[in-house]
């Protein structure tokens, strides 16, 4: 039986062996985005004819004898940050619908095409990617399917939104500051950021280059790694995408967690939390059996810096259109991208410079420990059109860019982590990183899985009503 | 959040006009506003006494 909570590898399986064809998968996830989607407002654009069309076309290759692919029937959707041929790559904002559709699909769409899933359509987000909130005001707010009233996070929004309201097994979204992390923590299911570089980024409207990432969203750890594995590895069309082979991490999830080092994240990572993002973190540490505690040196300086990289590079990357076209630009944007592109030089050079001396000290750290754990985000989903400002520990601190506090100073240095979800109804969800060295995904998705395999972590379908 | 740094309309009016941007009148205060808080990051990295041979060198591999 394939429904709303079946998982990418259970689906490619029965489609695979001829147990369920692709386009009764695709038909009932086409059937539920009808329905639910009026609720979420998840999907910006639903592929139903070319989705249809591409099921039977696996259908015939499974027919033939052929191989259809390791995510063969797999229905998934992209944030509308992806290029996807055909259809005009938003970017959350109204300046870019006017452009012409894409006329090639981004490197990760395609590899997951490749590999056999249906792309579904295309994902709400915030404008430009410059957002924790996807409360967009071109397209509406996406809302958490854990409960409508409170927001998806950003800013990969829809994509969290529609695996955890089971319009889809899988999803593709951005992380620069946390896009992926926040909203997979906030709406309950698992979402990676791969290593800077593992996965390419050709074809996805950049925010900063310095360190915008790709990587899949989904409800169970196996659906992660088959999703990672199909994208990742070199491509010449993204400059910045390493020559490494990567390693195979559907194949990392049996091997357990023994020899592996596990530590929590101290220091800032334990301050400005309300006490269940905290107790969250303690219940993945003593699942693992993590005593020991790791204090990475300087990270209020790594989020300060990477708002200050953030800020110089979007603001330089709109700034043509800022000239012409800031009416046209999300008022949760435009004002944010405005004052970026008066940033002065010496600020965006200096926190380049402590990003490289940042990156040698978390280096040093994980000499001695293979994972870290920490916080996704302060606190769970606040609720759509909450105040700008909310008071925690005494400080007085920003509501959404607040959310971004455990996780920009990650990304900052390009590490690999997975958010995996702690989702105990009626208590809204929450996330937990689990962070590694560069290139250590498989580490990452060893621990996941035991998390997962012990009923310590998952992402329970409970879906919206429609 | 850190302590803003002073940035009025002004300077704002002033900074825009140097890279070509015209700031909408209703903007302006805002736009101050976040101004004023990305160079009170920057003086957070700022105040970092980095050595002088460290190199923005983007380079992740392991």
């Amino acid at each position: 039986m394939i429904d709303a909570a079946a998982s990418a590898p259970a689906i490619a399986a029965a489609v695979r062996t001829g147990k369920t064809r692709a386009r009764e998968v695709v038909a009932g996830a086409l059937e539920r985005i009808a329905q639910r989607d009026r609720t979420l407002n998840a999907f910006t654009a639903v592929l139903r004819e070319a989705a249809l069309a591409d099921a039977d076309a696996i259908d015939r290759r499974v027919a033939a004898g052929e191989d259809p692919g390791p995510l063969a029937g797999v229905p998934f959707a992209a944030k509308n940050l992806f290029d996807v041929a055909g259809l005009t790559t938003l970017a959350g904002s109204r300046i870019n619908a006017d452009r012409p559709p894409a006329t090639r699909d981004a490197t990760a769409v395609a590899r997951l095409r490749a590999a056999g899933a249906v792309l579904l359509g295309a994902l709400n987000m915030d404008e430009y990617a410059y957002g924790f909130s996807t409360e967009n005001t071109h397209y509406g707010p996406t809302r958490n399917p854990r409960d409508p009233s409170r927001m998806a996070g950003g800013s990969s929004g829809g994509s969290a939104a529609a695996v955890a309201g089971g319009l889809v097994p899988l999803a593709l979204g951005t992380d620069t500051n946390g896009s992926i992390r926040v909203p997979a923590a906030l709406c309950g299911v698992f979402g990676l950021k791969p290593t800077f570089g593992r996965v390419s980024r050709a074809g996805v409207v950049p925010l900063a280059w310095s360190f915008d990432h790709v990587g899949p969203f989904a409800r169970d750890v196996a659906g992660l790694a088959a999703a990672f594995d199909a994208i990742a590895g070199p491509d010449p069309r993204d400059p910045a995408c390493s020559t490494l082979p990567p390693a195979r991490c559907s194949e990392a999830l049996t091997r357990g967690i023994d020899g592996l080092r596990i530590a929590v994240a101290g220091g800032h990572f334990a301050r400005l939390a309300a006490d269940e993002a905290l107790a969250a973190v303690g219940r993945v540490a003593a699942a693992l059996g993590a005593r020991r505690e790791v204090s990475l040196p300087e990270v209020h300086r790594a989020r300060a810096a990477a708002q200050v990289i953030t800020a110089a590079e979007a603001g330089a990357f709109h700034l043509p259109s800022l000239r012409t076209r800031a009416a046209d630009f999300d008022p949760m944007t435009r004002d944010r991208l405005l004052a970026a592109a008066l940033l002065p030089a010496a600020a965006y050079v200096r926190a380049q410079r402590f990003r490289a001396w940042y990156r040698a000290r978390v280096a040093e750290a994980f000499r001695e420990v293979d994972v870290l754990l920490a916080p996704t985000t302060p606190w769970p989903a606040p609720a759509i059109g909450a105040p700008w400002t909310t008071r925690i520990g005494g400080m007085e601190v920003f509501t959404r860019g607040h959310l971004g506090v455990y996780t920009q100073p990650l990304s900052f240095i390009g590490l690999p982590v997975i958010s995996v979800p702690i989702v105990a109804p009626p208590a809204l969800p929450l996330g937990v990183q689990l962070i590694a060295a560069p290139f250590n995904e498989a580490a990452l998705f060893r621990v996941a899985a035991r998390l997962e395999g012990e009923g310590v972590v998952g992402s329970p379908a409970t879906l919206p009503e429609t | 959040m850190s302590e803003p740094a002073r940035v009025d309309e002004a300077d704002i009016e002033r900074l825009a006009a140097h890279v070509g941007l015209t700031i909408p009148p209703g903007s302006r205060a805002a736009v101050a506003q976040h101004l004023a808080a990305l160079l009170a990051a920057a003086r957070v990295v700022d105040e970092f006494p980095l050595p002088e041979t460290t190199e923005p060198v983007p380079r992740f591999e392991p």
